[in-house]
């Protein structure tokens, strides 16, 4: 699981128009809303990054959308998200420890 | 109802985002921050990634980071994080990351075959002393070397330049830095005599256009690119240009996207220049009082071995490296100087291609000839798809905006100039375009050289620790610098080794042929980002030579070392950075680091201990220096010196050093030190070695304020020259210009102050003239002129694309670090070749393909991408570098920027076909 701040800018004049295109979005809570100076604070939930940087990008790409960047990021102290090994030193733990790999070879 | 863990948290997170921004915050949500916060520890601490710099707030609680955040009071990013600043919290956690020091080792004795099994550091310390002595004693001093970083912290980078410089009288200490921005430093050293951009990151706030050449802001520098954005949308006449040689996500809110063939932004410079001149849109003001017209020799070479360059490389690979002695002009080059096509140039100034010589404004004017827009377009145009004239209006459009003296422009890049065959030259021509218009070192006005590291500038330039630098830019061939360094650093003098070292590829090649015996790589992987990489893993594995690498994950160096040592990472130490606009950032220690892993400058002030000044301090010979240096002990002796003394002693636990105290509570406010700790000496290490480093600059235009402002609960870095005024420490926001420096000579303007005391001889655009008549350029900057000059390798018909390479914005760098982070990992799992769809079809290849990228080098394996976020022209392939599963640099060419020794990644000749 990801939780994630991010700030979304808007002209104010469109900033209800932004907070109701967020609100349709999947995963997207908006939390605070600054009409004045349309300024947007939403929390986003997301199951890996992919699916964060999607939204996020998402998010980016609504109309009236001027900025939208993450300010927070909370590291969840669970262990499934640091399981993740890049497979091939995965690979290589089957092998023997810290040898040159063939990939250094041709 | 209840609130759940999950809904707390995100109440939480939603406050704290909020306040990070500067939003008032409810009542309620307030009590929710304090709940999910509730034992947690914040402190101010800084991005360990790129060269922007931004501040970040981490938290600690229980001796773990439980969150990070961008910080609101962080002039350079105001909150905001872009996706790899979010995960500093997370890089320490890697499932492999290296606990303990580990020796190739079989039935328990160091062998270069065997295995690694862990060492204790009592024995991984020994194993080096032993070494260093054998290389020192087979090869002198010049036998060692030291690959260091731009991610060294700055008291990490002083540490390496005193112990190799001071201590082993060795200048072979070289940074990563070599491979990323030696180019803009010898920009900036030719152009102004002084390092490091005069302007700062508010120009944008103050621009109306920004001019991206070879620089993909966008995915590479978020956060400045979130401000570049900001300003394009709010200030009406702003407009964005994005030149590179392939379509990216920079081009997304370009108004003006530029496609240029690789070197052909050579003589799109010249075109601007010339129509600058053409148009008169020159500051004759400014141009007459302040700069200077210069140029230098066209027969600099490629930067491959000068000699026996043969007995090193296959036939296949000297069909290109043959370039180094002499080169037969291509017709736009030919062109470019004033040559005829087909002319075979003998590379005579090879060796010496800093060189240069004044001239007048006519010969400028008269070198700008050729660059008329047809010739510009013919040889810059790097889309074969787009239509000629729709890409000569594009360079008019260019011109016009260089041109309109009312509108203010800033000029960025990094890689793309940096690594470039002719990166010092290409420098320099977007300062001749700037100083030209008399629009440098104005707010908003400026051309402006961006850096990838975080410390690149910090600490591999402003520490110097490369082969040929000392401190605040000075350099150990000049013997009043050697002086002053040797003061103090209270040296006899003639300690320092008056001789260049090795650069960073020259070090690899010193390894390849068995002048450098023993080797130790800090925060940086040499034998995954250096170009033509075959070569240096075999010279790692398969001559006599010891290989330490000290890294916090198995990357590729670590693989192919003899002897790993576990690093601490960023948080888990004391440290200082100095970022693009010379804003000098610290940190405090916000963890232990795990297992046996240690801080760099604890390695290396362990094995100063190892090694006494007989050891070090007697007549050495060098190679190249008749004279070798000189037996310095009796000097030593009567400066209070013994010959048992160690380098320790000497060099770092001084008496003025120790009277920096651990702890310092005033400092420290409750973190700890782990250095300081194990030193157990009652010392601080890094406050000392900050405090030491500081006087090279004071007073040198290179000022800093001391170890304790930075720490300052209120200060989020300065940009130096930091000056005392009053009781207050200030900084310098454009330098240069009257009206922030304070070095600037009163009444003058402008005062490029770097130039004082130099002369030029006055020449043509052929050669130095009568070296009795010189120029005086105190105050001036100089406007070379430089030419085109096409690429050593060509595509061809068999090796038929063009390949550049680059970063991704998940990863960055080799991806030691981003690669453990599991959720970066997914997003970009494994390095992709992005080529154009034309040039898929044509082959019968099609996305996702496993395919061959081959080179006269080497070649990888790797799957094809014809989508995606960069869109390549025909003729182009794109690969990243970060996947050490697909080593792009096997494949890539080691040529380099003649007069500063950088590397360019961006263009070779492959050719692509199914696996």
């Amino acid at each position: 699981m990801n939780l994630s701040g991010i700030l979304v800018s808007a002209k104010p004049e469109h900033v209800m128009s932004v907070v109701e295109s967020l609100h349709a979005l999947e995963g997207v809570e908006v939390h605070q809303v600054e009409e004045s100076t349309g300024r947007v604070i939403v929390v986003q939930e997301a199951e890996d990054i992919r699916a964060e940087m999607a939204g996020l990008r998402h998010i980016k790409t609504l109309p009236n959308v001027m900025m939208a960047e993450m300010v927070y990021h909370y590291i969840a102290d669970d262990n499934d998200v640091y399981e993740g090994i890049p497979p091939e030193l995965a690979e290589e733990e089957q092998s023997e420890p810290c040898a040159v790999p063939a990939y250094l070879h041709d | 109802m209840g609130l759940t863990r999950r809904d707390f948290l995100k109440t939480s997170i939603a406050a704290s985002t909020a306040a990070t921004v500067g939003m008032p915050l409810a009542k309620q949500a307030e009590a929710a921050v304090k709940g999910a916060e509730a034992g947690w520890q914040w402190d101010k601490s800084v991005c360990r990634f790129c060269g922007t710099g931004c501040g970040i707030m981490v938290a600690t609680k229980g001796g773990k980071i439980v969150a990070t955040k961008g910080d609101p009071d962080a002039p350079v990013n105001r909150g905001l994080n872009c996706v790899k600043g979010y995960f500093n919290g997370k890089i320490r956690y890697g499932a492999d990351r290296l606990t303990q020091p580990l020796l190739r080792m079989t039935d328990g004795k160091f062998d270069k075959k065997g295995k690694f099994q862990p060492v204790s550091w009592e024995k991984a310390i020994d194993i080096m002393e032993e070494k260093m002595r054998w290389a020192m004693k087979e090869k002198g001093p010049t036998g060692i070397s030291i690959f260091g970083s731009g991610q060294y912290t700055i008291h990490e980078g002083y540490t390496a330049a005193k112990l190799m410089k001071a201590g082993f009288r060795s200048n072979n200490l070289d940074p990563n830095a070599r491979h990323c921005m030696a180019s803009a430093v010898v920009g900036f050293m030719q152009t102004f005599g002084i390092d490091e951009p005069q302007g700062n990151y508010d120009d944008i706030e103050h621009t109306d256009t920004a001019v991206l050449w070879g620089a993909n802001m966008a995915e590479m520098h978020p956060i400045l690119w979130s401000r570049i954005t900001n300003r394009r949308l709010t200030h009406k006449p702003m407009k964005v240009v994005n030149l590179s040689v392939y379509g990216n996500m920079s081009s997304d809110i370009a108004d003006l996207e530029i496609i240029f063939s690789p070197s052909g932004d050579l003589a799109i410079q010249n075109y601007i220049a010339s129509e600058i001149v053409k148009r008169d849109a020159i500051n004759h003001d400014f141009v007459k009082k302040h700069t200077q017209f210069a140029t230098g020799p066209y027969d600099i070479g490629y930067g491959f071995r000068p000699k026996n360059a043969e007995k090193f490389h296959t036939a296949a690979e000297m069909e290109i490296v043959k370039n180094e002695k002499v080169r037969v002009l291509d017709k736009w080059e030919a062109i470019g100087q004033r040559r005829k096509e087909g002319e075979a140039v003998e590379q005579k100034n090879a060796a010496t291609p800093m060189k240069d010589w004044a001239i007048s404004f006519e010969d400028f004017k008269a070198a700008l000839e050729p660059y008329t827009l047809d010739y510009t377009a013919e040889v810059a145009k790097g889309d074969p798809d787009e239509p000629m004239d729709k890409f000569k209006a594009k360079l008019q459009q260019l011109a016009d905006y260089y041109c309109d003296k009312n509108r203010k422009i800033v000029s960025y890049w990094t890689m793309g100039f940096n690594q470039h065959q002719r990166g010092t030259w290409v420098n320099e021509q977007a300062y001749m375009n700037h100083l030209l218009t008399g629009r440098q070192c104005q707010p908003g006005n400026g051309a402006f050289s961006l850096t990838g590291q975080p410390s690149a500038c910090g600490t591999a330039r402003e520490v110097g620790t490369f082969a040929h630098r000392l401190p605040a830019d000075m350099v150990v061939m000049n013997p009043k610098h050697r002086a002053i360094a040797e003061k103090i650093w209270k040296l006899p003098a003639g300690t320092i080794n008056p001789q260049m070292g090795s650069h960073f590829v020259k070090i690899m090649r010193d390894l390849e042929d068995g002048q450098i015996l023993f080797s130790w790589t800090q925060v940086n992987n040499p034998w995954q980002n250096t170009a033509n990489v075959n070569h240096w893993i075999k010279a790692a594995r398969e001559m006599n030579n010891f290989i330490v690498v000290a890294d916090a994950y198995p990357g590729v160096s670590a693989k192919v070392a003899d002897l790993i040592l576990p690093a601490a990472m960023i948080n888990e130490k004391w440290g200082a950075y100095g970022n693009a606009e010379r804003r000098t950032q610290v940190w405090r220690q916000q963890v232990l680091p795990p297992g046996e892993a240690r801080a760099d400058i604890w390695m290396m002030l362990e094995l100063s201990k190892r090694f006494k000044l007989k050891d070090v301090w007697g007549a050495q010979k060098i190679p190249g220096l008749e004279a070798g240096l000189p037996d310095v002990l009796p000097a030593a002796q009567a400066m209070g010196y013994t010959p048992e003394s160690t380098l320790y002693e000497v060099l770092f636990a001084t008496p003025e050093n120790k009277k920096f105290k651990w702890p310092d509570n005033a400092v420290a406010k409750g973190h700890g030190n782990h250095v300081a700790d194990l030193l157990k000496d009652g010392w601080f290490p890094e406050k000392a070695m900050f405090e030491e480093y500081r006087q090279f600059g004071t007073g040198h235009a290179h000022d800093l304020a001391p170890f304790d402002i930075y720490h300052h609960d209120k200060v989020r870095g300065l940009r130096w020259p930091v000056v005392l005024k009053g009781d207050k420490w200030v900084e310098t926001q454009w330098r240069n210009n009257e009206a922030y420096d304070p070095y600037v000579k009163k009444g003058s303007g402008f005062d490029f102050y770097g130039n004082n005391g130099q002369a030029l001889v006055m020449g043509d655009l052929d050669k130095p003239g009568d070296p009795a008549k010189k120029v005086d350029i105190s105050g001036k900057a100089k406007i070379y002129f430089r030419p085109y000059a096409s690429p050593v390798e060509k595509p061809d018909a068999n090796y038929d694309l063009w390949l550049c390479t680059g970063r991704v914005l998940e990863h960055w760098h080799s991806g030691t670090m981003t690669r453990r982070v599991p959720e970066l990992h997914r997003a970009v799992p494994a390095a992709v070749c992005w080529i154009s769809q034309k040039d898929a079809d044509a082959k019968g290849l099609k996305r996702n393909d496993l395919v061959w990228v081959e080179s006269r080098r080497g070649k990888v394996k790797v799957r094809l991408e014809t989508g995606g976020r960069n869109r390549v022209p025909r003729g182009m392939v794109y690969v990243p570098w970060f996947d050490e599963g697909v080593l792009i640099n096997k494949v890539t060419l080691d040529s380099t920027c003649p007069l500063s020794k950088e590397t360019d990644y961006k263009k070779c000749a492959v050719k692509v076909y199914k696996a």
